[in-house]
């Protein structure tokens, strides 16, 4: 469910009091803000609070990482090379991480935040299927 | 398409660069609204494309979410499924190949004749054209129905409201005006003339039985006039979304034809449902509802849509006829008063006519055309310019002489004058008359040719003169038709035929 205005409010203050200097989300802000919430929860609000709290920092940390999917063997120096990319084409210090994917069948796939790269041969195959209707 | 765009078309194909798409994650589906986590990147109305090829629009762009109204199948969609922006508005295919087939909401074709060969597309919604593009409604749009046509005149780009219950006959006015049109074009087509300029007719179903859309394809075949129609059919078995983005894929049909110096015609048939449908997709995506539950934008819901049509100087034009079932005649209901103030006239039906016998049961009393007498060839005007007041008088007085029987010579005459036009008025569906057909039937009612008749026969003598005039004086009608007026020697000459069809007569 949805949770409510003054939850999402409430989450986002503490969203914002979580990030450091350099405008990204601080691990140990994060940390002193939940133990803060454990110590002092907000009334009835503890839980839509969290979760609205949790979706905010979910997202700006994807934002700042290149979730990597592989078909094959990537070398580490190709994965430096995308992140590097990736930083020089957001503005921001974007940080890689691989997992390989079989289902693939070939090429790479790289998100970061809500934008996807598919370079990946299903997705072409998806697309001429898609295509041919 | 160009031959650019085809070339970067085929590039695109080979092309082995990634592709970039913003995506998002399905959280919530009902009834044709998703609610999708992510899409950071999506603009308004953009269309978003779901697994298994369905294919959404962003109506509602939150912080960290997004609601789009899904249009296609929905049963395959769960919960985190995968959703990519396209980058593109929602099109429809357009064009001449549409005429004479049957499609959805988004322009497949659902009739069982094979797949459209449409070179172009043209974006769902798109803004109505400006002030300066316009140019005022003069040529007139034949319904061929003989109430409507010398009393409530309809022009080309003209937007008039068909209004009444249940049941009184508003499909059967704009089918009539489809067929009246096919029949013209048929004869203008045929004559050669470079000058005639044919209207194509566009028929929107929105949340009707499935039934009802056979019926009217099928009356719209039989008399020969599908080869000029589209049909767009959004039934009520169909998802709400694609009901409400129904009228809109016809207007963007329409466009095509007004864009391409063409003249077309579009029936909302109705509107009413179409609202609903809105309401149902607004309630769900949780925008706040306001008067009987609709959101605040209802009024723009129908008059962006309404304002598309247009007659456009240098260019064509696109008639719009809206339909609204009202509610016990109630027309002050929210949605009937949005309508009527968005639109240039109506013309309302109603039951107590309809029950009486009077059909189409139009209320002349309350139908009004804004445009008026600019719409109307000059010999409607002079046979019919006065009979909106006659009739206005008669039921005027039919209602005062019910309370007395003593009436002096002079309202009794008024009183037979008026309940003549009404039975003159009476015509059958699917049977419109030619406009010329029209005037010689009314220049012999106001030249008291049926005066001396019984009152029940007024109907079929008048259609027995249009059988005399169309066997015997084919070269008098074509004359009314190209010269569009009544002049001293057409006059004489149709007094001369009126008067040989009168010896055919029986005496009374």
């Amino acid at each position: 469910m949805k949770p409510d205005k003054a939850s999402r409010q409430l989450a986002r203050q503490l969203y914002t009091l979580s990030l450091a200097a350099d405008g990204r989300v601080s691990p140990e802000r994060v940390t002193g803000i939940l133990a803060c919430l454990e110590k002092n929860p907000p009334p009835r609000r503890h839980l839509p609070t969290l979760k609205a709290f949790r979706a905010l920092v979910a997202t700006a940390l994807a934002r700042g990482e290149a979730r990597i999917e592989h078909a094959g063997p990537v070398s580490a120096a190709t994965i430096q090379t995308i992140a590097a990319a990736m930083t020089a084409r957001y503005g921001r210090p974007i940080a890689p991480s691989a997992k390989p994917n079989p289902a693939l069948l070939a090429g790479i796939r790289v998100r970061v935040g809500d934008d996807l790269y598919d370079t990946s041969v299903s997705a072409r195959l998806a697309g001429l299927a898609a295509r041919e209707g | 398409m160009s031959i650019i765009e085809q070339i970067e078309a085929q590039i695109t194909q080979l092309s082995t660069r990634a592709t970039k798409r913003n995506t998002g994650t399905i959280r919530a589906v009902a009834d044709g609204v998703a609610t999708i986590d992510g899409l950071s990147a999506v603009m308004y109305n953009e269309m978003v494309r779901f697994p298994g090829g369905a294919i959404g629009i962003a109506l509602n762009l939150g912080e960290t979410e997004v609601g789009t109204i899904v249009l296609g199948d929905i049963s395959q969609l769960k919960e985190g499924d995968e959703v990519q922006t396209t980058g593109r508005l929602l099109s429809v295919p357009v064009g001449k190949t549409l005429l004479g087939r049957v499609v959805d909401a988004l322009g497949n074709p659902v009739d069982g004749k094979g797949p459209l060969d449409a070179k172009e597309t043209y974006p769902v919604e798109r803004i109505a054209p400006g002030i300066i593009a316009r140019k005022s409604v003069s040529q007139a749009l034949f319904t061929g129905i003989m109430a409507i046509d010398s009393m409530i005149p309809i022009g080309r780009g003209q937007r008039e409201l068909i209004i009444g219950d249940r049941g009184t006959g508003k499909t059967a006015i704009a089918i009539d005006t489809i067929i009246n049109q096919a029949k013209i074009n048929k004869i203008g087509l045929a004559s050669g003339d470079p000058k005639f300029r044919p209207v194509y007719s566009i028929y929107v179903a929105v949340g009707q039985k499935n039934s009802n859309i056979v019926r009217t394809l099928s009356t719209l075949e039989a008399a020969g006039a599908l080869d000029y129609t589209i049909i767009v059919a959004a039934p009520a078995a169909d998802n709400p979304a694609n009901q409400y983005i129904a009228p809109y894929a016809g207007a963007a049909m329409g466009e095509w034809f007004m864009e391409n110096d063409m003249d077309a015609l579009i029936v909302y048939d109705d509107l009413s449902k179409h609202a609903v449908a809105y309401r149902q997709i607004c309630l769900i995506l949780k925008r706040p509802s306001g008067r009987e539950a609709y959101p605040g934008d209802v009024f723009y819901l129908h008059s962006r849509l309404l304002e598309r049509a247009a007659r456009l100087d240098g260019k064509g034009s696109l008639t719009a006829l809206p339909i609204v079932e009202t509610q016990a005649g109630d027309v002050s209901a929210y949605i009937p008063t949005n309508i009527i103030s968005i639109t240039d006239g109506q013309i309302f039906l109603e039951t107590d006519l309809f029950n009486q016998g009077t059909r189409p049961a139009v209320s002349v009393g309350l139908s009004v055309s804004r445009v008026g007498s600019a719409a109307q060839i000059k010999a409607t005007k002079q046979v019919g310019g006065k009979l909106k007041g006659e009739l206005a008088q008669f039921r005027e007085l039919a209602a005062f002489a019910q309370f007395g029987s003593d009436l002096d010579a002079r309202t009794k005459a008024q009183l037979d004058r008026g309940s003549r036009i009404v039975e003159l008025f009476k015509q059958p569906a699917a049977a419109p008359i030619p406009i010329e057909q029209q005037v010689v039937t009314l220049w012999a009612m106001q030249n008291g040719y049926y005066d001396d008749l019984a009152l029940k026969t007024v109907a079929p003598a008048a259609a027995s003169l249009r059988k005399f005039f169309t066997a015997r004086q084919t070269a008098l009608l074509d004359e009314i038709r190209t010269q569009a007026k009544l002049d001293a020697t057409t006059e004489a000459r149709l007094k001369t035929a009126a008067d040989e069809w009168k010896t055919t007569q029986p005496k009374t």
